[in-house]
């Protein structure tokens, strides 16, 4: 009877420790093989890379997801880079889709994997003011299809124009709203700015 | 002869330890000389002052995205500091819900004209930030990859210190903002991450806590 009492003991404390360890660990599935180097790079293919992105999850500091449609760990706290869940953050999803280099200084076309693990250099705050060559200010009123609308802390691309007056916007919003296409006034939100990726080639 | 050989090679092997370690510069990023701290060892003092965003003009001016000018207020308490290879400008937004910081440095994309070269934002969630707002952007003047962070000081702390290998670089904690660090130290700007060292001290230099502030660029 001793002995089943340890074993049982032993099962469940090796259960509770799985349990935490598997948590948090989509990280293992992701990779950190090196980018593809492109020569074309159309607003068409990046609508379809942040579409299939849709309803894989958010992570802060992120930007690792797989295309099953589903967020391996919603509701992560907010704001915690440790957590190393599924999905990318804003400005993830915006600089995997715009097929940026980890070189701020490179304006070339990289193509990254879903399951590439990369964020890259820059915040929110930074593609608003256009830092890094690949990225410039546009003006909000020209802003097209694959531009997005950034402010100090949040990015979005513009999936479409909306007939209502505002965006449809492909983002990586938050660990409770995921990656998805919402509506949304960031154009006429003067925290926002428009910013573009030099490069398109149709 | 085992003797002869042996002698150089720790010679040798002293050398290496040395240049693993960043010797204590005698001066700071503009060139005064950099003060030590004797409560602390190997320390160098960082300079700060408490300033007016009117009497910073274009230096802060030229840092903040023109959207969030009217969201700081006119005459803003702006933190300046100093340190041996970085320089930063600390304020909150109008009702302290936020914190801005310009870093300065060189920007490898060459399109930001010194002395900024990465600017940011972190929100804060009861007077705290809820992420150390990592910025891997800038490079030193020897075009080495520079990292800032944020530090929240702990109740008491008057000091910062970050491990920079040779030396301890303290920052004061001062206009009740967290306090802006920079590193040149296992910056990963690859994966956009960074660690740190840190340490913080009360006013006379003793030890309140260290830790590893491990940051990624996020947001």
């Amino acid at each position: 009877m001793r002995r089943f009492v340890v074993l049982l003991g032993m099962a469940a404390a090796l259960s509770a420790a799985t349990g935490a360890q598997a948590y948090h660990r989509f990280w293992a599935h992701c990779n950190y093989d090196p980018s593809t180097f492109m020569t074309t790079m159309t607003r068409d293919a990046a609508q379809d890379y942040a579409n299939a992105a849709r309803y894989e999850g958010y992570q802060w500091g992120g930007g690792c997801w797989n295309y099953d449609d589903v967020d391996a760990y919603p509701y992560d706290p907010p704001a915690d880079a440790g957590m190393h869940g599924e999905g990318g953050d804003c400005s993830g999803l915006t600089f995997k889709t715009w097929r940026e280099s980890t070189d701020t200084w490179r304006d070339g076309r990289w193509y990254w994997r879903a399951l590439r693990n990369v964020h890259g250099p820059y915040d929110a705050a930074a593609f608003r003011d256009g830092v890094g060559a690949p990225n410039h200010v546009v003006a909000k009123s020209t802003a097209g299809v694959m531009d997005a609308f950034a402010s100090g802390t949040h990015i979005g691309m513009v999936f479409m124009r909306s007939p209502y007056g505002g965006d449809q916007i492909v983002e990586a919003k938050c660990e409770a709203c995921g990656t998805n296409i919402f509506y949304r006034t960031y154009r006429s939100d003067s925290s926002y700015g428009g910013v573009g990726r030099w490069g398109w080639t149709g | 002869m085992d003797r002869l050989i042996g002698a150089p090679l720790a010679l040798l092997m002293l050398v290496a330890a040395a240049c693993d370690r960043d010797a204590r510069p005698a001066r700071l990023l503009d060139g005064r000389p950099a003060a030590h701290f004797r409560r602390v060892d190997d320390s160098i003092l960082t300079t700060a002052r408490i300033l007016r965003r009117p009497g910073l003009g274009r230096r802060l001016e030229s840092c903040l995205f023109r959207g969030d000018r009217p969201r700081v207020a006119p005459d803003a308490l702006v933190v300046e500091r100093v340190g041996v290879v970085g320089e930063s400008l600390t304020f909150a937004n109008r009702g302290h819900t936020g914190v801005y910081a310009c870093d300065g440095g060189i920007d490898p994309a060459g399109e930001r004209a010194p002395p900024w070269c990465g600017a940011v934002f972190g929100e804060l969630v009861d007077g705290r930030l809820l992420d150390p707002r990592l910025d891997v952007i800038c490079r030193t003047t020897r075009r080495m990859p520079l990292a800032y962070v944020f530090v929240d000081p702990v109740p008491g702390a008057h000091w910062v210190g970050v491990d920079q290998g040779g030396y301890v670089e303290l920052y004061e904690v001062l206009g009740a903002v967290p306090v802006r660090v920079a590193s040149t130290r296992h910056v990963d700007t690859a994966n956009a991450r960074a660690s740190f060292t840190v340490a913080q001290y009360d006013v006379a230099g003793r030890l309140l806590t260290r830790q590893e502030l491990e940051a990624a660029v996020a947001g």
